[in-house]
């Protein structure tokens, strides 16, 4: 790795390439609804970002009176349930395949970590609703990041709590969930277990 | 077309024949996208979006004026949840939990006392002057005097009664106290006592509600029907504020681990439940790396289900491969 230019080139010829994205062909065991536990994670993610494009661009005091933002607010929440609703089963199907066979540890690591950044992603706009659950969930969470010395998260300051709803944490989680797809794609999707009874175990030598 | 190899030491636990066959993948994301859009669009129409009316001072200070003038009351002795807190607030040592909240100090500071009553109290003194006397005689008195008019006020509003939203004292000496909290009430029940303490004389915005949503933070909150459900100690983080919804059903390893009576007893319930809920976080996270337990999948078989037809084209085919390859010893 002695020319840094020359080793990014190579990587991002890979990375940043229509063959990676748009596969014309897949392999014969990633076919059917298991398989489209992740895309329709993803794609809950999208919606949630439309969703929250219109949110943002009418302003939070929108949301509570305007008849058309709150049916956009219900889209947003509804969005969230489902995104949370196809990562658990992605969660278990890839579980359930160890799907980290094949090096592809890392994919699973940042898979993992969108989960828990999608809490405080999905926490921070529960705190900005403005209702009862907001007003109920910064009183009482704020004990827990107080006593973890985190306390320069003011849940009651709806200012901050806008901002990491609106931009920071829904950019990590962009970003972490970028990262993981990018590594689906350039290591594709795990083969099955090798159908021949397991060996590497007890019948070893 | 055959898949390729990707390491020898990694075939022993990869199936190596398979082919890879023609698919749409465009076709797949629009269809998913086009899933969850129509899913959440049927939600919305159906269910709407739950709101339930949040706890107003205005609404607590009007259906229960005594209990209001309590909770003012603990704000200015300094024996109130908020006023004996401990940071990020202030040096009282209520809710210190850990001392790593200790060492890392006031961010956010609160003088209760000054903040919630007194400084509401002197803008309101601007509208009715009538106040100014009180507020002078409780300022000025010392620190012994105040608490005994303090004191002497916590023993009369537990006998006190409402009457047609008129707070009876019984007979006493309270000094200016009962004045002041007779106007707090006033104040709380204009509407304009939230506004009062969200001031901020320095920006024109208003960001920062904390004041006005911790001033309800204690019992108002606390022993409010609505939110008995929502409890800790009731699996409460899981549930939603309107029954029938969805919650944070997410979040039901650390709000499970909540209820575990060594964690809801100790004396840093909320902090411990969180870095439990992180530790199962991180053991998911290693999963890959733990031996014995990323071995778990393939002896559970649920693999069979997932890959069935793959399974069905491919019976039992390559057991030499394996064999041949990828055996390793523990
Ligand atoms: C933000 C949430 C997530 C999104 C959008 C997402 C998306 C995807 C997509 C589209 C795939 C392609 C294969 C498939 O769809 O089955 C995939 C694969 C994978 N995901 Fe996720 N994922 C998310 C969360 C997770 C979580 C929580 C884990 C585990 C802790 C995880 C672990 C994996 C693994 C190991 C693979 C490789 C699967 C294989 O090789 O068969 N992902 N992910």
């Amino acid at each position: 790795m002695a020319n840094w230019t020359e080793a990014s080139k190579q990587r991002l010829q890979i990375v940043l390439s229509a063959d990676t994205w748009l596969p014309t062909e897949l392999p014969e065991y990633a076919r059917g609804f298991m398989y489209m536990l992740g895309s329709l994670t993803a794609s809950s993610f999208v919606v949630l970002v439309l969703s929250g494009i219109l949110l943002a661009m009418n302003g939070p005091t929108s949301w509570s009176y305007n008849g058309a933002m709150r049916f956009v607010a219900a889209t947003h929440f509804w969005g969230v349930q489902a995104f949370f609703f196809f990562m658990m089963l992605h969660l278990w199907r890839v579980f359930f395949s160890g799907a980290w066979r094949g090096g592809r540890g890392l994919t699973w690591l940042l898979g993992a970590i969108a989960f828990l950044m999608a809490i405080p992603t999905a926490f921070t706009g529960f705190l900005i609703n403005g209702d009862l659950y907001s007003q109920w969930n910064a009183v009482q969470a704020k004990d827990g990041l107080n006593a973890l010395g985190l306390g320069w998260v003011n849940l009651t300051d709806a200012g901050q709590m806008f901002g990491m709803h609106v931009v920071v944490l829904p950019l990590i989680l962009a970003i972490i969930i970028g990262l993981h797809l990018t590594l689906v794609r350039v290591k594709s999707v795990v083969p099955p277990y090798p159908s021949a009874p397991i060996l590497d175990e007890g019948q070893g030598e | 077309m055959k898949g390729k190899v990707n390491s020898l030491s990694q075939a022993r636990d990869v199936a190596q024949d398979y082919r890879l066959v023609p698919e749409d993948f465009m076709k797949h994301l629009l269809l998913t996208l086009g899933i969850v859009a129509a899913m959440v669009l049927i939600a919305s129409f159906l269910f709407g979006v739950p709101e339930k009316q949040p706890l107003t001072i205005k609404a607590y200070a009007t259906q229960h004026p005594v209990a209001f003038e309590q909770v003012a009351l603990r704000a200015l002795d300094g024996q109130g949840q908020l006023a004996n807190y401990g940071p990020p607030y202030n040096h009282g040592t209520g809710s210190v939990q850990t001392s790593i909240q200790s060492v890392v100090g006031i961010l956010h500071p609160i003088n209760a006392a000054q903040d919630f009553i007194l400084r509401p109290l002197s803008m309101a003194a601007a509208i009715n002057p009538a106040l100014r006397p009180s507020l002078k005689a409780f300022a000025s008195a010392s620190a012994a005097q105040q608490a005994r008019w303090e004191a002497a006020a916590t023993t009369a509003l537990a006998r006190a009664s409402d009457h047609n939203g008129a707070v009876v004292w019984p007979a006493g000496s309270y000094g200016p106290v009962r004045t002041l909290l007779a106007a707090t009430l006033s104040l709380g029940r204009s509407g304009l006592m939230y506004g009062a303490l969200t001031r901020d004389g320095a920006v024109v915005d208003r960001f920062d509600n904390q004041n006005a949503l911790l001033f309800l933070q204690g019992s108002p909150l606390q022993t409010d029907p609505a939110t008995q459900s929502l409890q800790g100690s009731a699996w409460g983080i899981i549930h939603p504020a309107i029954n029938g919804y969805p919650g944070a059903w997410w979040m039901t390893v650390p709000t499970w681990i909540y209820q575990w009576p060594f964690v809801a007893n100790s004396a840093a319930p909320d902090a411990l439940a969180l870095i439990l809920g992180f530790v199962v976080w991180v053991l998911l996270a290693i999963t890959p790396w733990i031996p014995g337990w990323r071995r778990l999948p393939r002896y559970l078989g649920v693999h069979r289900l997932i890959w069935q037809n793959y399974y069905h084209d491919h019976p039992g085919g390559q057991a030499g491969a394996i064999r041949g390859e990828g055996v390793h010893h523990a």
